[in-house]
């Protein structure tokens, strides 16, 4: 189990912070022990750009400026050499760190700026596709329902007259049948829209879909002062799925989180993003939040089309949520969190044992 | 609900312009179903190609239509001079297009799917409407084909008349005698069929030749 906080200056747990502490001390050991005409300490750029791999901005510079620091201070440290030539080598160092510290924030604001741009993209693509897809459904939809009103309404005249027009009646009656059978054509033709874009099924490591799915929302958790932190179990089996679909699924939730974090606007801003093996072996992602919660009597609506609590909410995205994560043979549900805040968890086949 | 039935309306008719021919052949049975005359088009150009009867009518118009949309279309009929009440319906009507279709003078704007009794509620309006403005443009007929009687002294004569000169005055003015404007009054009032001079005041003013 592993831990990690965006609220720090670190943002990713792998080996890579060790291997770059450990040059920066080799380097440090190898300046501080050699002659000063010999640069060593140019070499810390590799530890600069190293740090970009798993520091945000802050730690970037702060790892710069440790550079620096055991530049001056193997510097002052080593006793053999000429100086003159050792104090010229220490001052280009100190340049080629400061210039490649200098790029590779560079780097970090344009990484920064794609995250953004992404996070931007898929929330706009989650809101006008449906808002699109729903208002050309309903246009589709009405045309015939205006129809079988109208044509329902008429009948029960015809019916009424004395005496009752039969024949108006039945042709009603027929034009009723025919216009449902129109409505149904068009919900069968949104599914086979549905079906015509085949999910892309690959072996993915749902810790991986997590963690870009959290870069992706990076922005909205900063600006709303969240403290978030992920559990992410190591040793997670593989899953079958479409990685966009997951996505989607864990992008819907987090951001509801974030939203019901900020609706709630508490002093208790917590989200916690976990994986684990469940006990039935599949893979169990948990979605913790203290935001406003979900009444314990609506939590069995919650993922009904057109159910929202949000205003101007469509109240598709959870339906759609337990679309993709049926469709990969999983569960979702939601449960309160103690004291405050909701729990939406879903668990996927591991394995893919009922994926398609 | 024989209640919702649109009364008094026997004699007029409801002009229907969808493009989809299911909603079209719907509304003409709903409204048959009341005992309503009705005429529908597919086109709003195949509604103008129409001779259509000449009775109090209102348009039920599909906003939006291939080719033209219902608001054009609405304009296009107030430049013609057709003046016919309109009931809109839409299978999207969004604010904007709502504000500017009723302050065209919309009678109704009705998203489908509606209630059958709101659009016969509106279609009794329009049609009452339309036979308040076609009994006005009658009577602006006829007083118009009698004004045009008048010969052009008794018209001369006509305009101070209703001015409220006395004969005295209006004689001095036209340098003819009080006895020619006394005869030309009377023939005036005779051939305009006014009882009084106020109901001469009243057709004057309908006439616009004050």
């Amino acid at each position: 189990m592993k831990t990690r906080s965006y609220a720090s200056a670190f943002a990713a747990p792998s080996f890579l912070p060790l291997a770059t502490i450990a040059l920066a001390f080799g380097i440090f050991i190898v300046d501080t022990v050699t002659d000063l005409e010999i640069a060593v300490a140019a070499l810390y750029v590799t530890v600069v750009l190293m740090s970009v791999g798993f520091c945000r901005r802050r730690g970037v510079i702060f790892v710069s400026s440790t550079c620096i620091v055991l530049t001056i201070l193997s510097y002052l440290l080593t006793s053999t050499g000429a100086p003159r030539a050792g104090l010229i080598n220490c001052a280009i160092s100190l340049v080629a760190i400061a210039a490649t510290t200098f790029l590779a924030l560079k780097i970090k604001s344009a990484e920064t700026a794609v995250y953004e741009a992404r996070a931007q993209l898929a929330h706009m693509a989650r809101v006008t596709t449906l808002g699109e897809l729903a208002a050309s459904i309903a246009h589709e939809v009405s045309q015939p329902l205006t129809a079988i009103t109208a044509s329902a309404s008429a009948c029960s005249r015809w019916v009424a007259e004395q005496p009752p027009n039969i024949e108006k009646a039945r042709q009603a009656l027929d034009r009723i049948a025919k216009d449902a059978n129109r409505a149904g054509e068009v919900i069968g033709r949104v599914r086979s829209l549905i079906k015509k874009t085949p999910p892309q099924m690959e072996w993915l490591n749902i810790n991986e879909a997590i963690r870009d799915v959290v870069a992706m929302t990076a922005n909205e958790i900063e600006q709303n002062r969240i403290s978030f932190h992920t559990k992410l179990t190591g040793d997670i089996p593989p899953v079958l799925g479409d990685r966009i679909q997951l996505q989607q699924v864990m992008l819907n939730l987090i951001i509801n989180a974030i939203e019901a974090i900020a609706a709630a606007n508490g002093a208790v801003r917590n989200l916690l993003v976990s994986s684990a093996i469940s006990e039935s072996g599949g893979i169990l992602v948990s979605i913790h939040d203290t935001g406003v919660g979900v009444e314990p009597d609506k939590l069995d609506q919650l993922f009904d089309a057109f159910y929202t609590t949000k205003v101007g909410g469509m109240g598709m995205g959870l339906a759609i949520c337990r679309a993709i994560i049926e469709a990969h043979g999983g569960r979702i549900w939601a449960k309160q969190n103690i004291p405050c805040g909701a729990i939406f968890q879903f668990i996927l086949p591991a394995g893919g044992r009922g994926a398609q | 609900m024989n209640q919702s039935a649109v009364v008094g309306a026997e004699d007029a008719i409801v002009f229907i312009i969808d493009d989809d021919s299911s909603v079209r052949r719907a509304l003409e049975d709903l409204l048959e179903s009341v005992k309503l005359r009705v005429l529908s088009f597919a086109s709003t150009q195949e509604f103008l190609r129409s001779s259509r009867p000449d009775a109090p009518a209102c348009l039920v118009l599909d906003i939006r239509m291939p080719g033209q949309s219902g608001l054009d279309f609405q304009r296009e009929l107030a430049s013609v001079n057709l003046h016919l009440p309109i009931i809109f319906i839409t299978g999207h009507g969004d604010i904007p297009m709502t504000v500017q279709a009723m302050k065209s003078g919309a009678i109704e704007f009705l998203t489908k799917p509606f209630r059958e009794q709101d659009l016969l509620d509106a279609i009794q309006l329009g049609i009452e409407k339309d036979r308040a403005r076609r009994q006005d443009a009658t009577i602006i007929a006829e007083l118009r084909r009698r004004f045009a009687e008048l010969s052009p002294g008794e018209r001369k004569v006509m305009t101070p008349v209703v001015g409220g000169r006395l004969n005295k005055q209006i004689a001095a003015e036209l340098g003819v005698s009080e006895i020619t404007v006394k005869v030309r009054r009377a023939h005036v009032l005779q051939k305009m069929q006014a009882q009084a001079l106020a109901d001469l005041i009243k057709m004057a003013q309908a006439l616009k030749v004050s």
